[in-house]
């Protein structure tokens, strides 16, 4: 299996757990990733001292399944972890312990973590499917137009988040959103005017 | 002897000892931990016994490792804890990250000691630590 077919498979092994849990929206709550950790005893611990860089950890030893996410983490993010962990969980158990920071990021079994959790909590299809409905096609899709999307979907993927998809999915060139900072600002202007 | 009154016996001696010889009050201990001074007197005398969340920020003051809290018998088990040495093994971790991590593995095997039983509860799940 190359890598290509390993993210597409763990896109599949998530929309499996969505329908698995009647996850039908973008907006994944933490209630409901605690909910699915629950169905699958897996200890959730979140973590009050801070780190540098580790946003969480997955360990399964003769303790069981832990997952450790830092607490200082926004609502988001820390979903976002949450979905990332779960993907050890599921395919990584046998490593016993994956922690998730900027030092590992390249490794095949972290992007696949990090593909999982994005289709986890907002899949390929629905998001397309959002923005066609909002008549953005082929490398139209503005910085504006992700923050109209994140508002009217009330989705809890990050705003970085819907940004790599929306490039990998061809609405947007290559770093045209991902380089983007501003995206509080964004959503100010635009709570400005409406 | 139960393990509340060994970690008792070990707060005071921690408390004891603390600064070279020196030692800190229960009051003082108190205020760093967020507590009444009447909860650490019962903590060391056994009356009641801190939680293990309690248990970590004390290691934290004091600059030890949870496990000190717990009989000898338990250090073998943490050393030869083979989650510690993997820990131990990932140079490309932050050195702070790696001991903030290693922290959180020593936890979670004392809340294992702590609670006498191979699994934890699982009405603790998602619990945020105060």
């Amino acid at each position: 299996m190359n890598s290509w077919e390993y993210y597409d498979d763990l896109k599949r092994l998530a929309r499996q757990v969505r329908a698995e849990n009647g996850l039908k929206s973008p907006r994944v709550t933490l209630r409901e990733m605690r909910r699915i950790y629950f169905r699958h005893d897996i200890e959730l611990d979140v973590w009050p001292y801070k780190f540098k860089s580790v946003r969480g950890a997955f360990i399964s030893d003769d303790l069981g399944a832990t997952v450790m996410v830092a607490a200082n983490l926004p609502e988001d993010p820390m979903i976002f972890t949450l979905a990332h962990e779960l993907k050890h969980f599921y395919r990584d158990r046998h490593l016993r312990i994956s922690y998730c920071d900027q030092s590992n990021m390249d490794r095949t079994l972290e992007i696949g973590a990090e593909v999982f959790a994005a289709e986890l909590i907002f899949p390929d299809a629905d998001f397309a499917a959002h923005l066609k409905q909002m008549k953005i096609g082929k490398n139209a899709c503005s910085p504006k137009n992700l923050v109209q999307l994140k508002h009217s979907t009330r989705t809890t993927l990050s705003y970085a988040g819907l940004a790599i998809k929306a490039e990998r999915l061809h609405f947007a060139p290559p770093g045209s959103l991902t380089k983007v900072k501003t995206w509080r600002s964004l959503e100010r202007e635009l709570r400005l005017k409406t | 002897m139960p393990i509340g009154a060994h970690v008792g016996k070990q707060i005071r001696e921690l408390r004891q000892r603390y600064n070279s010889g020196e030692g800190i009050s229960q009051e003082a201990l108190a205020g760093h931990i967020g507590v009444t001074p009447n909860t650490i007197s019962r903590w060391e005398t056994g009356v009641y016994r801190p939680s293990l969340e309690d248990l970590e920020k004390l290691a934290r003051f004091f600059a030890v490792p949870i496990m000190r809290f717990f009989p000898s018998e338990h250090h073998d088990e943490a050393n030869s804890d083979q989650l510690l040495m993997l820990l131990r093994a990932a140079k490309q971790l932050h050195p702070d990250d790696l001991e903030e991590l290693t922290k959180f593995a020593e936890f979670r095997r004392a809340r294992r000691i702590y609670a006498g039983k191979s699994r934890p509860r699982a009405g603790r799940k998602g619990s945020k630590h105060k």
